[in-house]
């Protein structure tokens, strides 16, 4: 069993990195679309993997049900090409922004991982919906709220972009 | 270990095998039901009254010589009808057609089924994008904005069904109700039922909502490019979704493998025939609505409805746990 979930780890960690080496790389939108859709997959998988079904469920669900159609949606409203744009090359100031981007978080997170101690090795058990649902609304309620606050400010960007957009016209 | 993935094996097998037959079977009901209802007999050349025209059928659509236009996207374009094909195999899975007699035995079966739905739309999608088509381009952005809008009052009035049965197990909702007609879900949840039927529809993209494939408007919408057994894939994958469909909505409200005399398996598929039966009426029977119709359908009847249901049907299960009164 447990060479099986090794084995099922690394299929997920492939389905990951394939996938979002796609996302980048494709010069078509759609095709990176699907790259994303994939790598929604394999966390799902990791999930799974975690022994929280409910978890990889709502991933499903959400992200590759109603982001990825919602994404898609914006694509063909984009009318992008194959050949558009997007896919020449950034400024250079855009990749040296990007190298950053990357190296910072890369590193606070390879550093977390490599200090911190492991919280645990054991099997992980499954929490049943009752449980997720009174720590969402009890002890994690703030938390659940804060994230909230990460939706509300995207479609505020969103709305902003738009609008700076049409003033500009 | 083994034995609980030999029995997903038997239920994958099963599973196979039954969406070919009811593929099949299916094509020939709803060929009948139409001629019969247009005032014609239908297929009646092949076999008795027709019976082998769908096998004649599916041989001509494995025959066929597979196209992709010119300016297609080859990947996108042949993954599109797998990827509406493969999911619809795991949707079987958690079906409970007997007591006891389901090939995936988790307490979120409903939350699985609802979640690899999503992925046929995707498939539908990735279709009418890759084929290079204007139609097939037109069809996929029906079909997004239909999915996006149908799925919430669709989740929205399961979420009502197991609310009151406490679980997203299908099986916990079929033993939570009885035997008869009036100790099912469908006499506490009416309304439920009504919004799940109608955004079903819906979701399946079947008459009157079929705007992703008009054929007088879109010639055949996002799989106008595909032939033979890439169009087959397509159909087989509707019909198959029918199916899940009315099959929830036989655990959810018709009391599921529940019922009188016979023995549970055949109430089951009783139930799931005649839900079937019926949408293959409203697909005769009911015109094509208009795009803005369909929209406004959901947004302003379908979802209010269902959330003031839900509402109504928690305060009414807390009203109930502070009474103790069982219901």
């Amino acid at each position: 069993m447990e060479v099986m979930a090794k084995v099922a780890f690394g299929l997920y960690t492939l389905i990951i990195l394939g996938g979002s080496v796609l996302a980048i790389g494709a010069k078509s939108l759609v095709r990176a679309m699907v790259g994303l859709i994939a790598t929604l997959l394999g966390v799902a998988g990791m999930y799974m993997l975690l022994n929280s079904p409910f978890m990889a469920l709502m991933q499903i669900l959400i992200y590759v049900g109603a982001v990825c159609v919602l994404i898609f949606f914006a694509i063909m409203l984009a009318k992008a090409g194959p050949e558009g744009e997007e896919a020449e090359s950034a400024p250079i100031y855009q990749n040296v922004l990007a190298l950053l981007a990357v190296t910072v978080t890369g590193g606070v997170l390879s550093w977390l991982v490599l200090t911190r101690p492991l919280a645990t090795t054991g099997v992980p058990v499954e929490v049943t919906i009752e449980k997720l649902g009174l720590g969402l609304l009890g002890p994690y309620g703030l938390a659940f709220e804060l994230i909230s606050v990460v939706l509300l400010v995207s479609m505020a960007g969103a709305v902003l972009l738009a609008w700076e957009r049409r003033n500009g016209k | 270990m083994p034995a609980e993935f030999i029995r997903i094996l038997i239920g994958l097998v099963a599973v196979a095998v039954s969406v070919g037959l009811i593929g099949l079977v299916m094509v020939w009901v709803e060929r009948k039901v139409a001629g019969h209802i247009q005032r014609r007999p239908g297929p009646y050349e092949v076999g008795p009254n027709g019976v082998l025209q769908p096998l004649a059928d599916a041989l001509k659509l494995v025959g066929k010589q597979l196209f992709m236009p010119d300016g297609a996207d080859p990947i996108l374009y042949w993954l599109a009808p797998v990827l509406s094909f493969i999911p619809v195999l795991l949707l079987f899975l958690p079906l409970p057609v007997g007591d006891g007699l389901m090939a995936l035995d988790i307490n979120l079966g409903l939350l699985l089924i609802l979640a690899f739905a999503g992925l046929t739309v995707l498939s539908l999608l990735l279709g009418g994008w890759a084929s290079n088509n204007k139609y097939g381009l037109l069809g996929a952005a029906r079909a997004v904005a239909q999915s996006v809008a149908y799925e919430i009052p669709l989740l929205l009035s399961v979420l009502a069904v197991s609310f009151v049965a406490g679980s997203l197990n299908l099986a916990e909702v079929v033993k939570g109700q009885g035997t008869w007609p009036w100790n099912w879900n469908i006499m506490t949840q009416p309304l439920a039922f009504l919004i799940y039927i109608v955004s079903a529809l819906g979701e399946t993209n079947r008459a009157p909502f079929d705007l992703p494939e008009a054929e007088s408007e879109l010639t055949a919408g996002f799989h106008t490019e595909y032939s033979g057994m890439g169009f087959g894939l397509f159909f087989l994958a509707e019909y198959a979704n029918m199916v899940v469909v009315c099959s929830v909505a036989t655990a959810l409200f018709l009391g599921g493998w529940q019922g009188p005399v016979l023995p549970g398996p055949v109430w089951f598929v009783l139930k799931v025939s005649l839900l079937m039966l019926l949408m293959v009426f409203f697909r005769w029977t009911y015109p094509r609505v208009r795009f803005d119709q369909l929209l406004t359908i959901n947004w302003k009847w379908l979802m209010p409805l269902a959330v003031l249901n839900l509402l109504a049907t928690s305060f009414f299960v807390k009203l109930a746990q502070f009474t103790e009164v069982r219901w």
